[in-house]
C-alpha cells in the first residue's frame, strides 16, 4: 500500500484516537500517574519558592532587626528625622517600626523608668510581649512590667501617679491607671509603659524619642542596604543592625531553606521515576500490539512516532490536571501552616506541563525502543 | 500447587515484577526518609534555634531586672562588704545543680555573669566575669562542660577566647579595644574598685553588635576579686531545649499551684520552658528564673511551623507513593485477564485466583519494600548530614508504618482490579475480547 504524506498523517491520528479510546481504563491509569507527578511537581516547587519568604515573616517574632538611635553626640532622636528614615525603608518588607522614649520618673519617691511608645507598633515589632490584662488604648492608661507590678503589689486597675522633672527642670505630675502587666524576661519587666502622646503631655516636651526598633523581612544584605540608605538619606538618625537577631536568623534560615530544597529535590526526582515506571508498565503490556503493527508492515519509525504522540498527549493532559491540583495543594499548605494566602507563579504552569510531557515521552520511548527490536512473529506467538 | 503457581508466576514475569518491586521500593524509601526526617526535625531545628542564645535567665530573688540595669538596688549590698546581702547574688557553687534537674539533658549550655565596674585609660567600663569553658563534676559522677561562647553564637571573635585557669586573660569588645588601641595579644591595665590595679592581657577582640562591644569579658574569679564578692555571681544565662508551650503550660506559668495533680505531673514531666524554670528554682535556693520571651515564644512558633510543614510534605509524599504503587499494581493485574480467564476455565474458584494474585503481589511488594526501607534510611541520613551536619535518628516506629503502608497500598491497589477481572466470563476473555 502506497500512502501520500497527507494520508499518512491522518492515519497516525486515527491510530492514536483508537488506541486511546479502546483502552480507557489503562489510559486512566497512565493519566492518573502523570497527573500525580505534575501535582507534586507544581505543589512542591510553588511551596519551595514561597517558604523562605513565609519563614522570614515567622522569624520576625524574634523582634526588631534594625535599631535607630540618635546620631552620636546629638543625643536624642527627633521624631521628624525618624519619619524621614521610615520613609526610606523598603515598605513591602517593613513589619513595623516602634519608637521608644525613656524618662526617669518617681512614684511615692521611688524611682521608675517610664517608656513612651506606640503600642500598636510594638505589638508588630515585638510579638513576644506577654501581656496579662489589657493593652492600653485610652489616654492615661499604662502597662506595668511584671517586676514593677510585683514590687509594688499593684495589678491591672490600680491608679499609678507619676511625677518628675523635665529637661528644663520644671516639675510635672500626672495620674495614670494600670490596665495590664507585661512580661518579656528582659529589661522591659522593670519598666512602666505609656503611649508617646501621654508622655509628651506629662513632660511637656514633644517630638523626641531615644530609640526606635524596626522589624524588616530582609536578609543580611538587604538590611545592610536599608541601613546604608537611612544613613545617607536621614541625617540625625544612626541605624544599627541588631546582630543578635540578624546573624542568628541567617544561620537558622539557611538550614531550614536547605532542608526544604533538599526534600523537594529528593521527592521530585523519586516521583518522576515513579511516573516513568507507571508509563513503562503501561507500554510494556502492548508488545503484542507492536508486533502486530510490525507484522502489518509498519516501520520502526512509525511505531515509535505513534507512541511518542500518545505519550505527549498524556503528558500534556496529565500536566494540566496536575497543575490545577498542585496549586490547590500549595494553597492548602500555605493557608494551614502559615495562615497566609500564596501568590502562585504563573510561569510554573507551562514548565510543569513541559516537564510532565518530557518525563512521559522519555518513559514511553525506553520500553518501545526495546519492543520494536523484537521479531514480530515471536511476540505474536506470545513469547 | 498454590506455591508452585505463585513461584512460577514470579519467575516468568520477571521484568514486570522488577518494575513493581522497583516502584514499591522507591515509594517506601521516600516514605521512610520523610517519616524519619519528620520525627526528628523538631529536635534538629530546636538545636539550630539555640543560636538565638539563652532562653532562661536565672537571677537572685532580691534583685530585679531594673536593678541590674540601673544599679540602684545593688548599691547597698555591694558597698556593704562583709554584709553582702545573700538575696542579691547567686552562689557560684550552686550552679552545677542546674545540670541535676529532671530535664538536665535538655540544658544545652549555661554560663554565669558578674559585672564589675572598672576604670580604664579610656574611662569607666564594665568588666563581666563569666565561664569560658568550665568542666563540672557532678555528684552523680557525670562530667559536663559548659561556657559562654556557645550562648553567643552571633559574636565575631578575633584572636582566641579566654581560659578559666588564667584570670588575667580577657577578651575585649571591639568599641573598647579601639578606644584603648588594643589588638589580640596586647596588655593593658584597669583600676578595679576592690582589688586595686590589675594588669590584663587581651587574648581576643569580639564584636557583638550590642552594648557588650564596650565591655571586657574575663573569668568569674577576676570579676569577683575586682568587686570583693568571692564565690558570687549576679545572673546565669541558660540555654535549654524546650517543647512549644500549650494552654496547660501557659496556665502553669501563671501559678503551678493551681493545677490539678494529674495536670501538674504532666506539666512537670514535659520540657516546657515554664517547668524547666520551675525545676531550676527548686534546685537552687533563693533564685528567680525568667523565660526570655523573645527567644522562648519565637522558638515555639518556628518549631511548630516547621514541623507542620514537614508533616504536610510527608503526608503528600506518602499519598503520592501510595497512589503510584497502587496504580502500578492495578495496571499489572488488569493486563492479566487472559491468565485469569484460563485459570477460571480450568476450574479455579474466585478465592483461589484472588489469593494467588494477592500473594504474588505482596511477595513482590515486600521484597521491593525491604530494599526501599534500606535506601530510605540512607536517604534520611543524607538529608540529615547535608542540612544539619549530623545523623537523623530514625525512630523504630518507621518500620511498622512503612510495612503497613506497603500492605495497605498493595491490597487496595489489587482489590478493585481483581474484582473487575473476576466478573469477566472465562470464555469471553479467552476469546480475546
Amino acid at each position: 500500500m502506497k500512502m501520500t504524506k497527507e494520508s499518512n498523517g491522518r492515519f497516525l491520528w486515527r491510530m492514536l484516537l483508537f488506541s486511546l479510546a479502546r483502552r480507557r481504563s489503562r489510559l486512566l491509569v497512565a493519566l492518573f500517574g502523570v497527573a500525580l507527578g505534575a501535582t507534586v511537581l507544581l505543589g512542591l516547587v510553588t511551596l519551595c519558592y514561597d517558604i523562605p519568604r513565609q519563614l522570614s515573616r515567622e522569624f520576625r517574632s524574634y523582634g526588631a532587626n534594625l535599631a535607630f538611635v540618635g546620631e552620636a553626640g546629638s543625643g536624642r532622636l527627633s521624631l521628624e528625622a525618624l519619619a524621614r528614615a521610615e520613609a526610606l525603608l523598603p515598605q513591602e518588607a517593613l513589619v513595623g517600626l516602634a519608637p521608644f522614649r525613656y524618662e526617669s520618673v518617681r512614684r511615692n519617691m521611688l524611682p521608675y523608668t517610664a517608656v513612651g511608645t506606640d503600642f500598636a507598633k510594638v505589638r508588630r515589632t515585638s510579638p513576644y510581649w506577654r501581656v496579662t490584662g489589657q493593652w492600653p488604648a485610652a489616654p492615661g492608661e499604662i502597662l506595668l512590667g511584671v517586676d514593677v507590678a510585683e514590687a509594688t503589689g499593684l495589678s491591672a486597675g490600680s491608679p499609678f501617679p507619676l511625677d518628675g522633672r523635665n529637661s528644663s527642670q520644671s516639675r510635672y505630675s500626672k495620674e495614670f491607671k494600670a490596665v495590664g502587666t507585661v512580661a518579656t524576661g528582659g529589661v522591659e519587666d522593670g519598666f512602666v509603659f505609656m503611649s508617646l502622646p501621654d508622655m509628651e503631655d506629662m513632660t511637656g516636651e514633644a517630638g523626641v524619642a531615644d530609640l526606635a526598633e524596626a522589624s524588616l523581612t530582609l536578609d543580611a544584605g538587604g538590611l545592610a542596604r536599608a541601613a546604608a540608605s537611612v544613613r545617607a538619606g536621614a541625617p540625625g538618625v544612626d541605624p544599627r543592625i541588631v546582630a543578635r537577631v540578624s546573624r542568628s536568623e541567617e544561620q537558622v534560615m539557611g538550614k531550614l531553606t536547605a532542608l526544604v530544597y533538599l526534600v523537594t529535590v529528593v521527592v521530585l526526582s523519586l516521583t518522576m521515576i515513579c511516573v516513568a515506571t507507571t508509563m513503562m508498565t503501561v507500554v510494556l503490556e502492548r508488545r503484542r500490539e507492536i508486533g502486530l503493527k510490525k507484522a502489518l508492515g509498519a516501520g520502526n519509525g512509525r511505531v515509535v512516532r505513534e507512541f511518542l504522540a500518545e505519550g505527549l498527549l498524556l503528558g500534556i493532559l496529565g500536566g494540566l490536571a496536575g497543575s490545577f491540583l498542585g496549586l490547590l495543594f500549595a494553597r492548602l499548605v500555605s493557608a494551614n501552616v502559615f495562615g497566609r494566602s500564596l501568590t502562585p507563579e504563573p510561569w510554573l504552569i507551562p514548565v510543569t506541563v513541559a516537564v510532565s510531557a518530557l518525563v512521559t515521552v522519555t518513559a514511553c520511548l525506553i520500553p518501545v525502543r526495546s519492543a520494536v527490536d523484537v521479531e514480530p512473529a515471536l511476540v505474536l506467538r506470545g513469547e | 500447587m498454590f506455591w508452585k503457581m505463585a513461584a512460577g508466576a514470579l519467575s516468568r514475569q520477571k521484568s514486570k515484577h522488577i518494575l513493581i518491586a522497583f516502584t514499591v521500593g522507591l515509594g517506601v524509601s521516600l516514605a521512610t526518609a520523610m517519616l524519619g526526617v519528620m520525627f526528628d526535625v523538631g529536635d534538629k531545628v530546636n538545636q539550630e534555634l539555640k543560636t538565638y542564645g539563652a532562653n532562661l535567665t536565672v537571677i537572685p530573688r532580691g534583685a530585679s531586672m531594673a536593678g541590674e540595669k540601673y544599679e540602684f538596688a545593688q548599691e547597698g549590698g555591694g558597698e556593704g562588704g562583709a554584709g553582702v546581702q545573700e538575696g542579691h547574688y547567686i552562689r557560684e557553687d550552686d550552679l552545677h545543680k542546674i545540670k541535676m534537674i529532671f530535664w538536665a539533658y535538655n540544658i544545652v549550655d549555661f554560663a554565669p555573669f558578674l559585672n564589675a565596674r572598672v576604670e580604664t585609660s579610656a574611662g569607666p567600663a564594665v568588666l563581666a566575669g563569666t565561664w569560658f569553658n568550665r568542666r563540672l563534676s557532678l555528684p552523680t559522677g557525670d562530667e559536663v562542660s559548659t561556657g559562654m561562647m556557645p550562648l553567643k553564637s552571633w559574636w565575631n571573635l578575633e584572636g582566641r577566647e579566654g581560659h578559666d585557669s588564667d584570670p588575667s586573660g580577657v577578651i575585649v569588645g571591639r568599641g573598647l579595644a579601639a578606644a584603648l588601641g588594643l589588638s589580640p595579644g596586647s596588655e593593658f591595665t584597669v583600676m578595679t574598685r576592690k582589688a586595686g590595679e590589675k594588669r590584663l592581657r587581651a587574648l581576643g577582640v569580639f564584636e557583638s553588635g550590642g552594648e557588650e562591644d564596650g565591655w571586657i569579658i574575663g573569668t568569674t574569679a577576676l570579676a569577683q576579686e575586682a568587686e570583693g564578692l568571692p564565690g558570687l555571681v549576679q545572673k546565669v544565662e541558660v540555654s535549654a531545649l524546650t517543647t512549644p508551650e500549650n494552654d496547660l503550660a501557659r496556665q502553669a506559668a501563671l501559678n503551678p499551684g493551681a493545677l490539678s495533680r494529674a495536670d501538674w505531673d504532666t506539666w512537670y514531666c514535659t520540657a516546657y520552658i515554664s517547668s524547666i524554670a520551675y525545676q531550676i528554682e527548686e534546685a537552687i535556693p533563693g533564685v528567680r528564673v525568667k523565660p526570655v520571651m523573645r527567644v522562648a515564644e519565637s522558638e515555639g512558633a518556628i518549631l511548630e511551623k516547621t514541623q507542620l510543614m514537614i508533616i504536610l510534605l510527608t503526608l503528600l509524599t506518602l499519598l503520592c507513593s501510595a497512589l503510584a504503587i497502587s496504580n502500578l499494581v492495578t495496571a499489572n493485574i488488569m493486563e492479566r485477564s487472559v491468565e485469569i480467564g484460563l485459570m477460571k476455565a480450568l476450574g479455579a474458584g474466585n478465592l483461589s485466583v484472588s489469593l494467588l494474585i494477592l500473594a504474588e503481589m505482596l511477595a513482590v511488594a515486600f521484597l521491593g519494600g525491604a530494599a526501599g526501607y534500606l535506601c530510605g534510611l540512607g536517604l534520611a541520613q543524607f538529608i540529615g548530614r547535608a542540612v544539619f551536619g549530623q545523623a537523623v535518628a530514625v525512630k523504630t516506629a518507621v518500620i511498622p508504618l512503612a510495612a503497613l503502608m506497603v500492605l495497605a497500598v498493595t491490597l487496595l491497589g489489587s482489590l478493585p482490579a481483581l474484582r473487575a477481572l473476576l466478573r469477566l466470563k472465562p470464555t469471553e476473555v479467552l476469546h480475546g475480547r
